[in-house]
């Protein structure tokens, strides 16, 4: 455990979106929650994994954290210093350590600009070095993410998937960022693919000591590059734990859920384990469930679950969960069924 | 073929050639030259710019400056216009001058307004959708307002009082047309920049840290100018249809000045006697904004973005 201030720290961060009706004279009809409470610590050289279904708030967790969003409420913490609530120019130096690399390698690049170009904007955008001297930068990221440098003057469009993903990682590396947030890097590629620039970012983070936050919805590949790893549900973070750690001695019922799905090599294994389905779909983040936000879903939900909404509890970058009836270890998920209704309209009445 | 394999090309002197890559533009171009009737319809534009540019010439050649009256050998004994004959090879107009003259001279007239009123438009027009697509919100709010209310002002009402009180001048010709057609411009590029702006490549400009002049124009601009230079070939002659009109109203240029709507507004008492009069300057402007529209046919065509993928 680091003794170390955490190079970021999330407090109560809340990010949530008004959904307006009308054009002339807006109102607000209601709010998208798609960020409701989350604390966090990413400590200097770690990656951090954030894992949670489509639609969860990961990314715009991520947006919040590279201060693309403005929060609704809360604080976030980089390098000892409260950045949010700085202006656009006083956050111009904190972009410089903390980078993007985003999901969609065609969506991420300006296709009407030549790939050296789209490199050296960080360069230009920060007033750095001159023309020959970001040529020469932006040759040495090119070679370095395994690109030939001589193609500094194509287009986007002349690149695969996955060339265009180092094309990301380089720009996002241009300023030697501390921390890298990667928002599903992979998910858009090919799964061979996918192991060459999950290698690159191990690489990358070895040679110039990054931090990083990993974001995906596959928990097998956030299991290979995480120390720790944060699962989210609903705009909150339901539990977080050393990789080990989370895999071994799952506390939080939807944890166990998503390793249930995950896909085991060995059949056998794969016969005998315990699979917990995860009934319905993901509630509307516009109108979350009362209490636990999960107990819709939860195969042990109990009444209390409908009432009251669990703290994340447990010391920061230890084990920490959220839930008001933890698992047990080797306790079976499968046999358990929900138990809110009865007690629920008993308690009505 | 995977990352890897390409990486380790940069040995292969096979793959030397294909390095600089070929941008949007030089595809739309390499399409473009492959649209006969296109690059035909350029060849003429190109003419009428020499013709424009060579006006002198013509009136050196003939020996008719634009604006002399030939009252004995250029109209007859009743004063009637004279047809084409080896003197006047387009004829004569009323006062007695060289059509064929006047219309090389009246081509600097249509092209200069037509650049101009054109070159007006596109700037604001561009630079009113950029913003108000961009910054959204308020500014957007009242931009488009004004768009909607531009769009909606009469134009031959405004132009016919403007020139009431100004007179009549090119100044004002290209101020009138530029005023009323940047609305139409600005509504287009604030469409695209609106779905523009959400894409990722905006997001990751922002997370650098660029200001938003930079992500407009930078980043957004290369992406709008597609339909710009499109919209743009296809206005310059309804432009230079608007500036014959209004010289046809009189609202044009001073006379003796030669122009095209001037010519056939002067033509109009004579068209049973004298057809040569209204012909030659009716088909040097139909000629230009048929070549201009069909050229315009074919960019639309050429740079299309459905069609880069």
């Amino acid at each position: 455990m680091s003794t170390a201030d955490p190079l970021l720290r999330l407090d109560g961060v809340r990010k949530h979106f008004p959904v307006r009706a009308g054009t002339l004279l807006s109102r607000e009809q209601g709010r998208v929650y798609a960020v409701d409470g989350v604390d966090l610590e990413v400590h200097n050289g770690e990656t951090l994994g954030l894992v949670g279904e489509t639609g969860c708030g990961k990314s715009t967790l991520a947006r919040c954290i590279a201060r693309l969003y403005d929060l609704t409420a809360g604080t976030v913490w980089f390098d000892g210093r409260d950045i949010t609530g700085l202006s656009r120019r006083e956050m111009r130096p904190v972009r410089r350590d903390v980078q993007l690399v985003f999901q969609d390698p065609f969506g991420s690049l300006n296709p009407r600009r030549r790939v050296g170009s789209i490199i050296a904007d960080p360069f230009a955008v920060h007033q750095l070095g001159t023309r020959a001297d970001r040529k020469r930068r932006v040759q040495e990221l090119m070679e370095r993410v395994g690109l030939n440098p001589e193609h500094y003057n194509r287009f986007p469009a002349e690149f695969s998937g996955g060339q265009r993903q180092r094309i990301g990682v380089a720009r996002a590396l241009a300023l030697r960022p501390k921390l890298l947030i990667c928002d599903e890097p992979v998910s858009a590629l090919d799964v061979s693919i996918q192991a060459q620039i999950i290698n690159l970012l191990v690489d990358l983070q070895h040679d110039f000591g990054l931090t990083y936050i990993f974001i995906s919805h596959d928990l097998s590949v956030v299991r290979h590059v995480s120390d720790r790893i944060a699962v989210m549900y609903l705009g909150r973070i339901v539990e977080s734990a050393p990789t080990r750690d989370l895999f071994e001695s799952t506390r939080h019922p939807y944890t166990r859920g998503l390793l249930s799905a995950l896909q085991v090599p060995d059949p056998d294994a794969a016969d005998s384990r315990e699979r917990i389905i995860l009934a319905g779909d993901l509630p509307s983040p516009t109108d979350p469930p009362s209490g636990c936000r999960f107990h819709t879903r939860c195969p042990k939900a109990r009444a209390d679950c409908v009432r009251t909404d669990p703290p994340l509890t447990g010391s920061p970058g230890r084990h920490q969960t959220a839930c008001l009836f933890p698992l047990e270890i080797g306790e079976d998920l499968s046999l358990a069924s929900p138990q809110v209704h009865d007690t629920v309209i008993g308690g009505a009445g | 073929m995977t990352a890897g394999t390409v990486a380790r090309q940069h040995t292969a002197p096979a793959h030397r050639r294909a390095i600089e890559g070929r941008s949007p533009w030089a595809l739309g171009w390499m399409r473009l030259r492959r649209d006969r009737v296109a690059m035909f319809c350029l060849g003429v534009i190109v003419l009428i710019v020499l013709v424009a540019v060579f006006a002198p010439l013509t009136a050196h050649l003939t020996g008719h400056p634009p604006n002399e009256q030939y009252r004995s050998t250029g109209l007859t004994p009743d004063g009637l216009p004279r047809g084409p004959s080896r003197a006047f090879l387009f004829g004569t107009d009323d006062l007695g001058r060289d059509i064929l003259v006047r219309i090389a001279y009246g081509a600097r007239i249509s092209l200069l307004v037509g650049v101009a009123a054109t070159a007006l438009t596109v700037v604001v027009g561009v630079v009113v959708g950029l913003a108000a697509g961009y910054l959204g919100g308020a500014v957007d709010t009242v931009l488009t307002r004004l768009i909607d209310v531009v769009l909606s002002v009469p134009f031959l009402l405004v132009a016919i009082a403007l020139v009431s009180v100004t007179g009549p001048s090119m100044t004002v010709t290209v101020l009138v047309i530029g005023f009323f057609s940047w609305a139409s411009m600005a509504r287009i590029v604030r469409g695209q920049v609106l779905s523009l702006r959400e894409r990722e490549f905006v997001e990751a400009a922002r997370s650098l840290g660029a200001g938003d002049a930079r992500i407009m124009f930078v980043d957004v601009l290369p992406n709008v100018l597609a339909p710009v230079i499109v919209y743009t070939t296809l206005l310059i002659p309804v432009v230079i249809v608007v500036q014959a009109t209004l010289s046809f109203l009189g609202l044009g240029l001073a006379p003796p000045t030669a122009d095209w709507g001037g010519m056939l507004s002067e033509s109009q008492a004579y068209y049973t006697t004298a057809w040569w009069f209204i012909v030659f300057p009716g088909a040097a402007l139909l000629v230009t904004t048929l070549a201009f529209n069909l050229f315009g046919d074919g960019v639309r065509d050429a740079f299309d973005p459905r069609r880069d993928r």
